[in-house]
Formats: structure tokens, sequence, C-alpha cells
């Protein structure tokens, strides 16, 4: 059971890395794309990666 | 580089100079310390495991008895425990990947040899490349293509608009992060912990050299940080074969089970 739990927070922090990359990157190329000299978009993504991330960490783990 | 230092004005840092080794003959990228002592890994972990199952007794020797040991050791409480069912066929390549892994990081402490090949990011590319190959693989093969991918992608019981959130992050997660995380945790682990021991005893053999008698008498203190640095990477080292073999097997687990 205890390497179960050290898989899990491995899992988790790579999911919580992804949505910050993922999101964060589509605000980044946003941003790019339309304003070059803000970086809104990618504050919202970063928040958006952030929040989905850590829904997705409930529903695969905390759902139990 | 520590000859250098004590012959320049002052102190060279080590830096990943030190990690860029001159071929130990010949003029070719293949004869480098890296590269020959993964060789002689691969050497040394054979004749071990030959010489400790060759004569299997009964009532074990002591070759025997830690041969098998590190064998029960993967079998049992990395293979069975986290993939249950049907984990004998992935042991051979768990107990490689641990043995492979636990002696070219234990090559960063022996005397002379004193090189971690995984420091080098290339090879643990290589043997993250592997894992990832086997669990998808493994993943496809058992639930096919389409209801792998829809399994990765589409998590179940989930409102439908919370999937445009949801899916490039899942996705992100098992075909990007996962391949990363695996093998830089290792390489960044190796790369640090040999960067501390140059700092700790190329910076004791300099002040040691050095002309001022106060850094002279300190000199010890930098050697004797080098000594417990190098029992605490040794920890180091062992854990990092451990989780990497332990994160194999999970998402081979993971990939095994229907309902991800």
């Amino acid at each position: 059971m205890a390497s179960n739990e050290e898989g899990a927070l491995w899992s988790i922090l790579g999911y919580l890395i992804s949505g910050l990359l993922i999101w964060g990157g589509i605000g980044y190329g946003l941003d790019r794309w339309l304003n070059p000299h803000h970086h809104w978009f990618m504050l919202v993504g970063f928040l958006l990666g952030m929040g989905a991330s850590i829904y997705l960490v409930w529903l695969r783990f905390g759902r139990e | 580089m520590f000859v250098s230092a004590v012959a320049g004005p002052g102190f060279v840092p080590p830096s990943t100079n030190d990690f860029n080794l001159p071929p130990v003959f010949g003029n070719s990228a293949y004869s480098t310390k890296p590269v020959l002592l993964v060789f002689l890994s691969i050497i040394l972990i054979s004749i071990f495991f030959i010489a400790a199952s060759r004569k299997a007794a009964i009532v074990p020797g002591k070759l025997q008895f830690v041969g098998e040991s590190i064998y029960a050791f993967v079998r049992k409480d990395l293979a069975e425990e986290i993939i249950g069912h049907g984990f004998l066929q992935f042991v051979p390549f768990l107990f490689t990947l641990f043995t492979f892994v636990l002696v070219n990081n234990v090559f960063g402490i022996i005397p002379f040899l004193q090189f971690p090949a995984m420091s080098h990011v290339s090879f643990p590319y290589v043997l993250a490349g592997f894992s990832y190959f086997i669990f998808h693989a493994i993943g496809i093969k058992k639930q096919g293509i389409g209801k792998y991918l829809k399994g990765i992608a589409f998590l179940p019981g989930v409102p439908k608009f919370a999937y445009i959130l949801l899916t490039p992050i899942e996705i992100a997660t098992y075909f990007l992060i996962r391949p990363v995380t695996l093998s830089l945790r290792l390489f960044a682990n190796m790369f640090a912990g040999h960067l501390l021991l140059l700092v700790f005893i190329g910076g004791g053999n300099y002040m040691l050299h050095d002309s001022h008698l106060f850094m002279k008498i300190l000199s010890p203190f930098s050697f004797g940080f080098g000594i417990a640095m190098t029992f605490f990477e040794f920890m180091v080292q062992c854990l990092q074969a451990y989780i990497i073999t332990l994160l194999s097997a999970l998402f081979i687990a993971g990939a095994l089970v229907d309902e991800h």
C-alpha cells in the first residue's frame, strides 16, 4: 500500500505540472498572437490550468 | 580541473564542463568514461548474477543469498505488489532496469570510477523511452488502441464541458510529462549529486593548497562535508534506482487496468 501512495504522489505532481504547462502555454501562445505586450492570457491560462489540474486530481484520487 | 584550480589565480567552481569528459582512448565519443562505465556495469551485473545463480542450492550461500534478495525485492515489493495479476512477465524488465540504474548510480561514489553515467541526460532518456514504449504498448495491446486512448483522454463521470479543460491535461500527462518526469528526476539527482561532491572535495583540495594557513586549517571541514555528502549520495543513488523502477511499474499497472 505504501508504494501505491507514493505512486499517487508522483501522479499528482505530474498532473499539476502538465495542467500549468498546457494551459499556461496556450495562454502564452494567445498572448504572442493577439497582444505581444501583455500577459493576461498567460495569467488566466495558469490559473485555469491550476484549477483544472486540482479538479483532475480530485477526480482521480479524491472521489472514493 | 583541480590542477588548474590550484595553479590558477582563484578557485574555479565545478561546472557542466566537468561532465564533458574527453575520450579515454582514441578520438570517438563512444570511448568516453560514461559509456565505458555503462559497459562495465553490464559486465559486472552479468558476472554477479550468473555467479549467484549458477550453483543454486536449497540452502543458499552468501552470494546466492544477496542475488536472490535483490531479485525478490524487485519481484515481490515492486512487481507483485504494484502490478498484481500478470506481473510475472514484467519482472525481467523491472529487474534489469533496477540493477542497471542502481549499479550505474553507485559508480558515482566508487573510488576511481566516481562518475554516475545517469548524470548525462541521454542515458535516462533511453531508459524512460523503454518504459514509455512498454506501458503504452501494453495498454494498446490489452485494451485496443481506441479504448486505451479514450480511457486516457476522457475520464468517466465528469460533466461534458469539463473535458475541454481536462482532456489536454490528461493527454499531456500521459504522453509528455510522464517520460520527462521519469528521466529528468533521475538525471537531475545524479547531476546535482556529482556536482555537490565536486564542490566539497574540489573546494577542500583548493583550500588545502592555498597559501593562507587559515584556509589550510579549515580545509578538513570541506573534506568532512564531502565524506558526509558521499554517504548521503549513496542513499540518493539507491533511492533513485528504486523510484524509476517503481514509477515504471506504476505506469505499466495503470495501462493494464481497464477503467483508466
